[in-house]
């Protein structure tokens, strides 16, 4: 997950610039109060603008396999699997993922980082797209993580709904009935 | 899209399974969720076991059926037969640590690890080997263990292999397993079929999702049953959160009740015994001693700590794979694994199954490569090496640290010594898939384009740059932390797995390997672990005649 409080490792790997918008990211995000924020209403992690930002990315990162077959559900079930599996994630990696959608949060710090701007309901497929080619071939470790904690989260929840298995052609496990 | 044409799978339905686990509680087992006991209840037992994987669950049968009275901690939940619905959400969830999304600190590595009554035994791929002798031999000389040489270990391999079922797979294998026998065929390399620890497979597929059969031997249809048929107790999703001491004994287990949620639930347990047995793997039984904060003179906690980073190489074929299907892994080969016991890292091939959630990740990337690629599934075929990591100077493994919470917290790096190998093992693998048919090959790094010939994939992957988080490092193995031998600069537990520092505390499990494996490990901890746990018998036994 991303990394904010930098370890010598890890802020040796950073340009300077980036490093300190990422320090710096962390902690005006929790002075902002970010991380304080309470779970979106029915989700147990997950806060209003992690839910925001995850349906803006998804469409993206999912491509053509979104929304699918369950149309208008597929937010929802993708969000709500989400955070189910994030809640599910120690201390450590829960609270790295945390930040970095922390920074997501904040339009200059995610900018710093090559995030759009604007927000994120406002912010075209290309964009989102050409920011996470960014991060994807970043020499920065930390946006590669970023990147990589990303698109696992979201393909994992994604092709694992049975819904999804028409667009894989994965014919689905077999009907198991219990004695 | 090519894959519109709606298809049943091989195996339409699983019905008329019994669920031995309900079966037994309805009998009056003695099993009990942590949160169903008051808080600050006192257990009392004879031994404790913390996890109740392949070491815990090994162990609890043997020291039950000596008459001892076995006290059995899981942090996992328990989930049997009637649970097991082949389905990847529930599987993740319920089964594996952090919903199968544990990873190094870093992110660069992805760890699947069991989390459940019966640990990675539920969802391993059922693949059991005997530790190799070259390893054995590295052990007796590097770190003094004594007492595992080859035949030394025989008979203890043989008893847990007659017990579990370990045989070679006769039944043909699937398509995903063949396309390696097929191309290592072609070029001269050596294969053989993999022996698994089965009775009465279905060859469906889904090991990892936990058998719904019951065919597969893990701990949770064999070792547990009977030690709860012995009269011991079975309390899960309660973590051992902390050893407490008084001198040079652990003198009780504080143990914390975890809800539905796995997260804890305010209740605290206690268990005391004589004995106390960690069987809780390379992350979580290192984690639970550095929290405990043990006598640890040379600061060797969780140093050591290995994992097999297993690279992925994919195939796409004309044919129908249906890699989802049929027994996972059947066919291996060591050809590139003792090249040098101690050189440059020697790699295990093997195939993975691919569900599509799993499949999304390995394959990695975003927007319509990766769509593109899932596309292709039926026909898409998967090979994995298995770096053998520990021989080497410049492969000491990983460390285990705790978070703020006190939870554990992998780092490993994949370093230059490492890359080296998984660029090998790229190269290797994908000259077998081209030699077997496949009409196109990737590895899986982001850069890596799908390559169309061998000669194009080894100028490719020979160009591919070595970037942390660029590429899929996949883990189903840990191993180390705390270190067998009786060299105490570099060893954390004596030969008989009992913990130097400590009078009553022994570890039988994978965290006590001096490197890793170079085969799959569970058969390698039931061998230990039934040498151990015999020993701590007569141990136990001899100390009542004194008394």
């Amino acid at each position: 997950m991303l990394k904010i409080t930098t370890t010598r490792r890890g802020f040796m790997q950073l340009g300077t610039a980036s490093a300190a918008a990422l320090t710096v990211g962390g902690s005006l995000a929790a002075l902002t109060g970010c991380s304080k924020a309470p779970a979106a209403s029915g989700y147990k992690v997950l806060r209003e603008g992690d839910v925001r930002f995850f349906r803006a990315i998804a469409p993206v990162v999912l491509d053509q396999s979104y929304p699918g077959t369950l149309g208008e559900q597929a937010p929802e079930r993708l969000l709500h699997s989400l955070d189910r599996l994030i809640g599910t994630l120690q201390d450590y990696a829960q609270s790295q993922l945390l930040m970095l959608l922390d920074v997501m949060q904040v339009a200059p710090l995610r900018a710093a980082m090559g995030a759009p701007w604007a927000d994120w309901e406002k912010v075209s497929h290309a964009d989102i797209d050409a920011f996470m080619q960014d991060w994807k071939s970043s020499s920065i470790q930390l946006k590669r993580m970023g990147y990589g904690s990303l698109c696992k989260l979201l393909t994992m929840c994604w092709y694992s709904q049975p819904e999804t298995f028409v667009t894989t052609g994965y014919p689905g496990p077999p009907k198991k009935i219990p004695a | 899209m090519q894959n519109t044409e709606q298809r049943q799978p091989h195996v339409p339905v699983v019905a008329g399974i019994s669920d031995p686990i309900l079966e037994g509680i309805s009998n009056g087992w003695n099993v009990h969720e942590s949160t169903d006991l008051a808080d600050g209840t006192l257990l009392e037992a004879d031994v404790i076991i913390i996890g109740t994987g392949a070491g815990g669950g090994t162990s609890a049968e043997i020291l039950s059926k000596a008459g001892f009275r076995v006290l059995m901690l899981e942090e996992g939940p328990l989930k049997s037969t009637n649970d097991f619905r082949m389905d990847e959400r529930e599987a993740y969830r319920d089964l594996y640590q952090e919903s199968a999304g544990r990873m190094s600190k870093d992110g660069a590595m992805s760890i699947l690890q069991g989390r459940c009554v019966g640990g990675t035994t539920v969802i391993n791929w059922t693949s059991s080997f005997r530790t190799p002798e070259p390893t054995l031999n590295y052990w007796a000389d590097e770190f003094k263990v004594a007492g595992f040489s080859k035949d030394d270990m025989a008979p203890w391999f043989e008893r847990m292999e007659e017990r579990l079922n370990v045989a070679p797979w006769q039944v043909q294998p699937n398509e995903n397993n063949s396309v390696l026998a097929r191309g290592a065929t072609k070029l001269g390399i050596d294969w053989h079929q993999i022996p698994r620890n089965v009775a009465g497979c279905w060859n469906l597929g889904f090991c990892g999702t936990g058998c719904p059969t019951n065919a597969k031997q893990s701990m949770l249809v064999t070792t547990i049953p009977e030690a709860l048929n012995n009269q011991s107790q079975l309390v899960y999703s309660a973590r051992a959160e902390r050893l407490i001491f008084e001198g040079s004994k652990v003198a009780g287990v504080e143990i914390t009740a975890l809800d539905k949620d796995y997260q804890p639930s305010g209740k605290m347990l206690l268990a005391r015994a004589p004995h106390v047995v960690m069987a809780c793997g390379a992350i979580n039984g290192p984690a639970l001693l550095l929290r405990s904060g043990a006598p640890d003179p040379q600061k060797r906690i969780g140093k050591r700590t290995f994992f097999h980073p297993t690279t992925f190489c994919f195939a796409e074929f004309d044919q129908l794979i249906d890699p989802y299907y049929g027994a996972p892994q059947s066919i291996y080969s060591d050809h590139f694994q003792w090249l040098e016991v101690s050189g440059k890292a020697g790699y295990k091939l093997e195939v993975p199954p691919l569900h599509p959630g799993l499949t999304s990740v390995l394959l990695m990337g975003h927007g319509h490569k990766n769509f593109a690629d899932m596309e292709k599934l039926p026909n898409l075929h998967a090979m994995i090496a298995l770096l053998r990591d520990g021989f080497h100077p410049q492969s000491e493994g990983g460390s285990i640290e705790l978070a703020g919470d006190g939870t554990p917290i992998v780092d490993y790096e994949i370093n230059d010594y490492l890359w080296d190998g998984v660029r090998r093992s790229w190269l290797t693998m994908a000259e077998i898939q081209f030699a077997a048919g496949a009409k196109a090959v990737r590895p899986s790094h982001v850069d890596a384009p799908w390559y169309h010939s061998w000669e194009e994939a080894q100028k490719g992957i020979n160009a591919l740059e070595f970037r942390s988080n660029a590429f899929t490092a996949g883990s189903a193995h840990c191993m180390g932390g705390l270190a067998m031998g009786e060299d105490k600069n570099k060893c954390m537990v004596d030969s008989d797995g009992k913990y130097h520092y400590l009078d009553n505390l022994y570890v039988f499990d994978g965290s006590a390997f001096p490197t890793s494996i170079g085969a799959n490990p569970q058969l390698s901890i039931y061998g230990m672990a039934c040498k151990q746990a015999n020993a701590l018998v007569e141990k136990l036994r001899s100390a009542q005649g004194k008394a």
